[in-house]
Protein backbone atom coordinates (compact mmCIF):
# COMPACT_ATOMS: atom_id res chain seq x y z
CA UNK A 1 0.00 0.00 0.00
CA UNK A 2 1.29 3.35 -1.03
CA UNK A 3 1.52 6.08 2.30
CA UNK A 4 2.53 10.03 2.15
CA UNK A 5 4.48 9.48 5.39
CA UNK A 6 7.59 10.32 4.24
CA UNK A 7 6.49 13.84 2.63
CA UNK A 8 4.52 14.30 5.81
CA UNK A 9 7.20 13.50 7.99
CA UNK A 10 9.87 15.82 6.11
CA UNK A 11 7.32 18.29 6.30
CA UNK A 12 7.02 18.30 9.96
CA UNK A 13 10.96 18.27 9.58
CA UNK A 14 10.88 15.10 11.95
CA UNK A 15 13.28 12.64 12.27
CA UNK A 16 12.20 8.84 11.83
CA UNK A 17 12.72 9.04 15.56
CA UNK A 18 10.86 11.46 16.67
CA UNK A 19 8.01 9.91 14.18
CA UNK A 20 8.17 6.58 15.91
CA UNK A 21 8.41 8.21 19.69
CA UNK A 22 5.46 10.30 18.82
CA UNK A 23 3.68 7.43 17.61
CA UNK A 24 5.24 5.08 20.88
CA UNK A 25 6.39 2.41 17.69
CA UNK A 26 9.92 1.60 16.57
CA UNK A 27 12.08 3.60 14.28
CA UNK A 28 12.10 0.36 12.44
CA UNK A 29 8.78 0.03 11.93
CA UNK A 30 8.51 3.80 10.51
CA UNK A 31 11.53 2.92 7.96
CA UNK A 32 8.95 -0.28 7.01
CA UNK A 33 6.10 2.11 6.50
CA UNK A 34 7.81 3.90 4.76
CA UNK A 35 9.49 2.23 2.34
CA UNK A 36 6.08 0.03 1.85
CA UNK A 37 7.51 -2.82 3.42
CA UNK A 38 4.71 -2.82 6.17
CA UNK A 39 1.23 -1.72 6.26
CA UNK A 40 -0.19 -0.57 9.42
CA UNK A 41 -2.99 -1.55 11.20
CA UNK A 42 -6.24 0.50 11.24
CA UNK A 43 -5.67 1.34 15.18
CA UNK A 44 -2.16 2.56 13.88
CA UNK A 45 -3.13 4.20 10.48
CA UNK A 46 -5.82 6.29 12.42
CA UNK A 47 -3.20 7.17 14.76
CA UNK A 48 -0.65 8.37 12.20
CA UNK A 49 -3.99 9.92 10.28
CA UNK A 50 -4.63 12.44 13.46
CA UNK A 51 -0.86 12.93 14.30
CA UNK A 52 -0.81 14.66 10.90
CA UNK A 53 -4.37 16.16 11.04
CA UNK A 54 -5.48 14.23 7.68
CA UNK A 55 -8.03 11.66 6.99
CA UNK A 56 -6.26 8.31 6.66
CA UNK A 57 -6.78 8.21 2.75
CA UNK A 58 -5.06 11.45 2.42
CA UNK A 59 -2.20 9.24 4.25
CA UNK A 60 -2.68 6.02 2.79
CA UNK A 61 -4.01 4.95 -0.68
CA UNK A 62 -4.19 1.33 -2.03
CA UNK A 63 -4.36 0.56 -5.49
CA UNK A 64 -8.07 0.59 -5.51
CA UNK A 65 -7.73 3.73 -4.63
CA UNK A 66 -4.98 4.63 -7.52
CA UNK A 67 -7.16 3.10 -9.74
CA UNK A 68 -10.28 5.16 -8.79
CA UNK A 69 -8.22 8.28 -8.83
CA UNK A 70 -6.73 7.68 -12.31
CA UNK A 71 -10.39 6.76 -13.62
CA UNK A 72 -11.96 10.52 -12.67
CA UNK B 1 -1.64 -3.89 22.80
CA UNK B 2 -0.97 -2.87 26.00
CA UNK B 3 -0.28 0.85 27.05
CA UNK B 4 3.81 0.21 27.43
CA UNK B 5 5.57 1.84 24.46
CA UNK B 6 7.93 -0.42 22.09
CA UNK B 7 11.01 1.58 24.53
CA UNK B 8 9.58 0.59 27.64
CA UNK B 9 8.90 -2.90 26.46
CA UNK B 10 12.17 -3.33 25.20
CA UNK B 11 13.69 -2.10 28.25
CA UNK B 12 11.41 -4.47 30.56
CA UNK B 13 12.88 -7.33 28.30
CA UNK B 14 16.19 -6.53 28.30
CA UNK B 15 16.14 -5.85 32.22
CA UNK B 16 15.49 -8.91 33.08
CA UNK B 17 16.71 -11.06 30.40
CA UNK B 18 20.07 -10.66 30.79
CA UNK B 19 19.48 -11.38 34.85
CA UNK B 20 18.02 -14.86 33.70
CA UNK B 21 20.27 -15.52 31.19
CA UNK B 22 23.44 -14.70 33.87
CA UNK B 23 20.73 -17.37 36.51
CA UNK B 24 20.80 -19.81 33.80
CA UNK B 25 23.91 -20.23 33.16
CA UNK B 26 25.26 -20.03 37.37
CA UNK B 27 22.47 -22.48 38.13
CA UNK B 28 23.81 -25.00 35.30
CA UNK B 29 27.08 -25.11 36.58
CA UNK B 30 26.44 -24.73 40.18
CA UNK B 31 23.85 -27.60 39.51
CA UNK B 32 25.92 -30.06 38.42
CA UNK B 33 28.71 -29.30 40.65
CA UNK B 34 25.68 -30.33 43.22
CA UNK B 35 24.61 -33.38 41.73
CA UNK B 36 28.32 -34.52 41.30
CA UNK B 37 29.30 -33.55 45.15
CA UNK B 38 25.87 -35.66 46.36
CA UNK B 39 27.01 -39.40 47.21
CA UNK B 40 24.19 -41.39 45.24
CA UNK B 41 20.98 -38.29 46.00
CA UNK B 42 17.47 -39.16 46.22
CA UNK B 43 15.36 -38.89 43.19
CA UNK B 44 13.27 -36.20 44.35
CA UNK B 45 16.64 -34.14 45.19
CA UNK B 46 17.60 -34.67 41.28
CA UNK B 47 14.71 -33.95 40.21
CA UNK B 48 14.79 -30.51 42.14
CA UNK B 49 17.87 -29.93 40.60
CA UNK B 50 17.10 -30.39 37.10
CA UNK B 51 13.81 -28.57 37.54
CA UNK B 52 15.56 -25.20 38.70
CA UNK B 53 18.30 -25.90 36.15
CA UNK B 54 16.04 -25.17 33.69
CA UNK B 55 13.72 -22.67 35.34
CA UNK B 56 15.69 -19.65 34.02
CA UNK B 57 14.72 -21.01 30.58
CA UNK B 58 11.05 -20.97 31.50
CA UNK B 59 11.67 -17.22 32.43
CA UNK B 60 13.06 -16.49 29.36
CA UNK B 61 10.48 -17.85 27.08
CA UNK B 62 7.89 -15.82 29.36
CA UNK B 63 9.89 -12.74 28.62
CA UNK B 64 9.57 -13.34 24.67
CA UNK B 65 5.79 -13.96 25.31
CA UNK B 66 5.44 -10.36 27.05
CA UNK B 67 7.73 -8.81 24.85
CA UNK B 68 5.59 -10.24 22.13
CA UNK B 69 2.48 -8.48 23.76
CA UNK B 70 3.56 -5.24 24.67
CA UNK B 71 5.61 -4.12 21.53
CA UNK B 72 4.53 -2.30 18.26
CA UNK B 73 2.89 -4.44 15.74
CA UNK B 74 5.69 -4.30 13.48
CA UNK B 75 7.89 -5.70 15.69
CA UNK B 76 5.42 -8.27 16.79
CA UNK B 77 4.98 -9.23 13.54
CA UNK B 78 8.87 -9.93 13.24
CA UNK B 79 9.29 -11.52 16.52
CA UNK B 80 5.89 -13.82 15.55
CA UNK B 81 7.92 -15.26 12.54
CA UNK B 82 11.07 -15.70 13.60
CA UNK B 83 9.69 -17.72 16.94
CA UNK B 84 7.14 -19.76 14.11
CA UNK B 85 9.98 -20.19 11.59
CA UNK B 86 12.56 -20.55 14.50
CA UNK B 87 10.01 -23.40 16.04
CA UNK B 88 9.77 -25.06 12.69
CA UNK B 89 13.24 -25.56 12.19
CA UNK B 90 14.27 -26.79 15.35
CA UNK B 91 11.21 -29.23 15.57
CA UNK B 92 12.66 -30.73 12.02
CA UNK B 93 15.81 -30.83 13.44
CA UNK B 94 14.63 -32.81 16.38
CA UNK B 95 12.30 -35.06 14.13
CA UNK B 96 15.68 -36.12 11.47
CA UNK B 97 17.29 -36.33 14.59
CA UNK B 98 14.86 -38.88 16.14
CA UNK B 99 14.60 -40.92 12.80
CA UNK B 100 18.17 -41.27 12.96
CA UNK B 101 19.16 -42.53 16.57
CA UNK B 102 15.75 -44.97 15.59
CA UNK B 103 18.03 -46.29 13.19
CA UNK B 104 20.80 -46.33 14.87
CA UNK B 105 22.62 -43.71 12.64
CA UNK B 106 23.30 -40.97 15.53
CA UNK B 107 23.55 -41.26 19.42
CA UNK B 108 20.84 -40.26 21.77
CA UNK B 109 20.45 -36.23 21.88
CA UNK B 110 20.38 -34.57 25.02
CA UNK B 111 16.36 -32.99 24.84
CA UNK B 112 17.81 -30.13 26.53
CA UNK B 113 19.46 -28.48 24.04
CA UNK B 114 16.07 -28.03 22.20
CA UNK B 115 15.34 -25.03 24.43
CA UNK B 116 18.99 -23.06 23.37
CA UNK B 117 18.77 -24.82 19.56
CA UNK B 118 15.11 -22.91 19.47
CA UNK B 119 16.65 -19.52 20.57
CA UNK B 120 19.75 -20.20 18.24
CA UNK B 121 16.90 -20.86 15.22
CA UNK B 122 14.96 -17.90 16.50
CA UNK B 123 17.88 -15.33 16.69
CA UNK B 124 19.39 -16.04 13.56
CA UNK B 125 16.11 -15.70 11.21
CA UNK B 126 15.03 -12.13 13.53
CA UNK B 127 18.49 -10.80 12.23
CA UNK B 128 18.88 -12.23 8.58
CA UNK B 129 15.35 -13.04 7.67
CA UNK B 130 13.27 -9.60 7.00
CA UNK B 131 14.82 -7.74 3.60
CA UNK B 132 11.57 -8.46 1.94
CA UNK B 133 8.12 -6.88 1.96
CA UNK B 134 6.35 -8.14 6.06
CA UNK B 135 2.88 -6.66 5.78
CA UNK B 136 -0.40 -8.67 7.08
CA UNK B 137 -0.77 -9.95 2.64
CA UNK B 138 2.73 -10.91 2.77
CA UNK B 139 3.78 -12.99 -0.12
CA UNK B 140 1.18 -11.28 -2.48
Amino acid sequence: MKNRLRELRTKQSWSQGDLADALGVSRQSINALETGKFDPSLPLAFRIARLFGKRIEDVFDDELGHARKAAE
Amino acid sequence: MSGVTFKQANRRYRRAFIPAMIAYAIICLGGAFLFKSLDDPPVWASALIAVLTAAPMGVVFWLMWRLMRETDEFSRLQQAMAMAGGGMITAFACTVWGFLELYDVAPSMWAFLVGPMFLLNYGLIHRFAFQGPCEPGFGK
